[in-house]
């Protein structure tokens, strides 16, 4: 009887691991596919899409990322982009946090607004405002320099309505502690608050990295010149003739996803952590 | 402490805008000129470097330099050009493709070249014709392309097609539509398709498919680009459709090939580039050939794809003159072959082809595209609305082949339906920008 | 009067702190959303194509009229109606699953939640190209057509029938999103009090009951705000269709952003897409305001 039920325990524990190992497999099958095909000469890429050897890299070579890493300056290209997202970043973090936390924690005139404000402006689709953006820019003088790629994107609706709700959840005891032991507001923000919200800090900056490290279209229309080329300008650079060379251009996607895995893996305990205390609280 | 934020953000933008205003005048009395073209292969990016040397350094009064646009896909320079023209950030040259250089010249973004280029007797008529809009020269290229039909000839041999016959063909005795088709579907096995059709779903089709048009009687649109009623939309050109989409319903090609389906034997023949020869013979594990585009039994007109990248000079440019002396000597005979051997693509001049470095165009499947060019090319339709007209045509082909693989048959009534739409949209654009 | 003014000194600077807080992203948020907003409406009014800068002509409601009449751009909203519809609840309901899977802490649990969030770290290029060629209409160059053919069925035209084209897009995001919903269910998850299980197990609730009375209502607040950025991403639609069916076949995947894109870029009719753009916005404005009324309520 008792062994009975131990040997149905560990059969519904090997189920449990084999089922999250296939799932997961199906979860993972692009960046293996992607992997393997960097792997492959260009012949190869597109064969064998009928069965599960095409996610084996038949003969791997790294020739493919040789290609990449003569063609494309990797140091530079790394230093425009973290450049660039480092100080959307930066701001992004500043100056939404600072608004999240007067909305959620001062009362004044404007407030209610502000807020259906920033609600309301959450789900305008950026791809359908270039243009008009584009042409702000170039009346400001703006185009061909850094400004047009950070200063358009530090504001963000969605990070300041992820602090709001953060901060919604500091107890206000807190914030009359600090403010009777004669702290103005600003300083009880910047001595008091900011040091006990690593976590959310940490979720905005995961979430925008990621969103930034994949602009295409608007530093490819802002932005002219190979020094100032960024990381998804090199890679789609791969696409641009044809016969388009897909061993190249998967090779070039690796080597663009690794900054981003090497983040989740490092960040995904505080990302948990950082959605979970952002006051979305069951 | 309490006022450092603030300051902080303060100072952060101020350096940022310190740093964004870099980029000096360049005062050393020179005129400098910028050309864009979309980023290509390493050969051709290093033609250009090595090239770009020799002209600066034998030009001090005329500095050029060459900036490589990472573009996406077929539309996102486009895309970038139109963006660039709103607010005049265009640079001096302009690269465009071969059917967009009507639309630019058209909407006058670039101006006229016959100046620069008086005698153009050593260009392919096909190259010049495509550059030309109404009645002059808007464009220069250096490169051309074109397609014929590839064959695998071990799947022709094995599905009983005489492959000797195929391969002893001359352009004045080309395959016919029922010859095509019937080695589709002699070649439709378990394993591969007969044939290959859809290049891509977008500029591919009607660049590809065009010569099938104007074989069967009626091309795109009227020879003077202001319509395409009675054209795309007539008899002639529902019948030409219905013939393609009848492979694609009979399940002798596929309605969505994946890329490289040819290289990849998937299917035993195809209607491919001028490009896929470098491919195919780095990388084709079989015997293959390529014989001259099927023609039209009716008619028997012998007529092939043509057109490339082309290089234009904008509106704003300051400098033209230089602008064009530059492009002079960029079409030279000397720099068009190398070029071309760097890209791998057939020339736009006669002269070029005895250049050494022009020396596998000679023989074998390269000479047979350049005998194409030179004898049957005709090039895509010159009208300001083509860029409309191919993004219509590409859906409505792709509606009518889609259409045709899923019920297995094709319906005349919808392809009209289809094209009619086609027309009626070209007709819309045209006369609300073009018709005067 | 003088007691009134001290007792709003504190107010006072918190107000002063307020406005000195929100101002510079509200000014941000002005100048480069709601300054291009009112391009948009601007241009709108215009014939315009977007090569002809010089040559805007003024064309009152004129493009307003032409849309209403326009049956692409009816099915473009019915098109993103449905995919929100139908992908919101889907891949809510797959990031759940996955999120109860990996709840609990076990040996690798962090390499098998890395590995659900697999898709969110390849750009969607890559895995649109992949699932292009996987839909693959012929079982000996698609994948899934190749299993269907194994199995003796017919093969599916995945992307190149109007029936299909719209729910295999649907699938592949849903899979594609679920890792990022994932996460925010594991917050949430981890918010429930583990109390409230031991005593239902006492009182010998099974697993479904634990599911449907304890973890489901804890999550009610987690469901909402998933629902609502799920939502978001939805109505923007636009890589997916634009790589794997440029909107075909018959219009079946036009979508929204897809269309404005099309018009004002690819067709140059800028002032046209202008007015799309801006019934869009409307459209979506008052979705977002009606959803953010909905989640705080209570």
């Amino acid at each position: 009887m008792k062994s009975s039920l131990q040997g149905s325990k560990k059969l519904g524990k090997f189920l449990f691991y084999a089922g999250n190992i296939v799932i997961g497999l199906i979860f993972v099958s692009p960046l293996i596919w992607m992997i393997s095909a960097s792997l492959k000469p260009e012949a190869k890429i597109f064969a064998n899409m009928n069965s599960i050897a095409t996610f084996f890299p038949v003969d791997p070579s790294l020739d493919n990322y040789f290609e990449v890493f003569r063609r494309i300056n990797m140091a530079n290209v790394f230093k425009n982009t973290l450049l660039y997202i480092g100080l959307i970043l930066l701001f992004d973090l500043i100056v939404n946090s600072i608004c999240g936390y007067a909305l959620a924690k001062f009362s004044f005139k404007g407030r209610r607004l502000m807020l259906s404000f920033v609600a309301a402006l959450m789900v305008l689709p950026m791809e359908a405002l270039l243009l008009p953006l584009y042409i702000e820019m170039a009346q400001l003088g703006w185009v061909n320099t850094t400004r047009a790629l950070v200063i358009p994107f530090i504001a963000k609706c969605f990070s300041i309505y992820m602090f709001y709700n953060f901060f919604s959840g500091v107890p206000n005891e807190l914030l009359e502690a600090a403010s009777i032991d004669g702290a103005n507001p600003i300083s009880t923000f910047f001595k008091i608050v900011m040091p006990i919200s690593k976590t959310v800090y940490a979720t905005v900056f995961i979430l925008d990295f990621v969103a930034h490290w994949n602009d295409f279209m608007w530093p490819f229309l802002v932005m002219t010149g190979a020094e100032t080329r960024t990381i998804q300008l090199a890679v789609q650079s791969f696409f641009s003739t044809s016969p388009v060379h897909y061993s190249a251009i998967m090779a070039a996607l690796v080597v663009s996803a690794i900054p981003m895995i090497v983040m989740f893996v490092f960040m995904q305990k505080y990302y948990v952590e950082g959605i979970a205390s952002s006051g979305i609280k069951g | 402490m309490k006022k450092r934020s603030p300051a902080l953000v303060l100072a952060l933008f101020m350096a940022l805008s310190l740093t964004a205003c870099g980029g000096g005048a360049e005062d050393d009395g020179a005129v400098h000129l910028t050309i864009w073209q979309p980023t290509d292969k390493e050969a051709v990016e290093n033609w250009w470097v090595e090239k770009l040397d020799e002209w600066n350094s034998a030009h001090p009064g005329i500095q050029v330099s060459r900036e490589a646009i990472d573009r996406s896909d077929s539309y996102a320079y486009d895309n970038k050009i139109a963006t660039a023209v709103t607010s005049k950030q265009l640079p001096d040259i302009l690269f465009v493709d071969g059917p967009q250089v009507s639309y630019y010249a058209a909407n006058k973004v670039t101006i006229p070249l016959d100046a620069y280029f008086p005698d153009t007797s050593d260009f392919a008529r096909s190259t010049i014709a495509q550059c030309t809009y109404d009645g002059q020269l808007y464009a220069i290229s250096a490169s051309e392309s074109s397609v014929a039909f590839y064959y695998n000839k071990e799947m022709l041999r094995e599905c009983g097609v005489d492959v000797e016959d195929l391969d002893a063909r001359t352009i004045d005795n080309p395959i016919t539509w029922s010859e095509m088709l019937d080695i589709a579907e002699k070649c439709t096995t378990g394993s591969y398709v007969g044939t290959h059709i859809v290049m891509d779903h977008g500029e591919g089709l009607p660049y590809a498919l065009e010569p099938m048009y104007i074989s069967n009687g009626r091309d795109y649109i009227s020879a003077d680009g202001t319509t395409a009623d009675t054209y795309v939309n007539s008899a002639e050109a529902v019948e030409t459709t219905a013939f393609l989409a009848g492979l694609i319903a009979d399940g002798y090609a596929n309605v969505d090939p994946i890329t490289d389906e040819f290289l990849n034997k998937a299917c035993a023949t195809m209607l491919g580039g001028s490009w896929e020869v470098a491919t195919l013979e780095a990388s084709a594990g079989f015997d293959w050939g390529v014989t001259y585009y099927p023609v039209s039994d009716e008619t028997g007109a012998a007529v092939s794809p043509c057109g490339d990248w082309s290089a234009a000079i904008t509106k704003g440019c300051e400098y033209p003159d230089e602008a064009g002396q530059f492009l002079q000597w960029l079409m030279s005979t000397d720099n068009v072959a190398t070029y071309c051997a760097a890209v791998a693509k057939p020339a736009t001049r006669a002269s070029a082809y005895d250049h050494e470095s022009m020396a596998a165009y000679k023989e074998g499947p390269r000479a047979l595209f350049v005998e194409q060019l030179q004898n049957t090319a005709v090039p895509r339709p010159r009208s300001p609305s083509y860029a409309t007209f191919s993004a219509d045509y590409a859906e409505a082909m792709t509606n009518i082949l889609a259409e045709a693989a899923s019920n297995h048959s094709v319906d005349r009534a919808y392809i009209q339906e289809e094209f009619n739409r086609v027309s009626d949209s070209f007709t819309e654009d045209y006369t609300s920008y073009y018709a005067e | 009067m003088s007691n009134e003014r001290r007792l709003s000194g504190r107010q006072k600077s918190e107000r002063l702190a307020a406005y000195a807080f929100t101002s510079p992203a509200i000014i941000l948020l002005i100048a480069f959303l709601v300054v291009p907003m009112c391009y948009t409406l601007y241009y709108s009014l215009f014939k315009y194509h977007i090569i002809r800068p010089d040559d805007m002509r003024f064309a009152g409601l004129d493009n307003y009229a032409k849309l209403f009449h326009d049956g692409n751009f009816w099915k473009a909203l019915k098109n993103t109606a449905y995919f929100t519809v139908i992908v919101v609840p889907v891949q809510c309901a797959l990031a759940l699953g996955l999120a109860l899977l990996v709840s609990k802490r076990f040996k690798g649990v962090a390499v098998f939640r890395t590995m659900y969030f697999g898709p969110q770290l390849t750009s969607m290029v890559v895995i649109s190209v992949l699932w292009a060629v996987l839909y693959n209409s012929n079982p000996n160059t698609g994948l899934i057509n190749s299993v269907l053919a194994g199995l003796g069925m017919e093969p599916v035209n995945f992307l190149t029938n109007e029936k299909t084209a719209m729910n295999s897009i649907i699938f592949m995001s849903a899979w594609q999103g679920a890792g990022y919903q994932m996460m925010i269910f594991l917050a949430g998850l981890q918010g429930i009090p583990s109390s409230l299980y031991e005593a239902s197990s006492i009182d010998g609730a099974s697993k479904l009951k634990q599911f449907l009375y304890i973890t489901l209502p804890s999550l009610k607040g987690t469901v909402k705000y998933v629902i609502m950025i799920t939502m978001i991403q939805a109505m923007k639609l636009f890589t997916q269709p634009y790589v794997m069916t440029q909107g075909g076949p018959k219009n079946a995947t036009k979508t929204m952003v897809y269309y404005i894109y099309t018009q004002g870029f690819q067709k140059g009719n800028f002032g046209y897409a202008c007015a799309i753009a801006a019934v869009f916005f409307v459209i979506v404005v008052a979705m977002s305001l009606i959803l953010q009324k909905f989640t705080n309520e209570e």
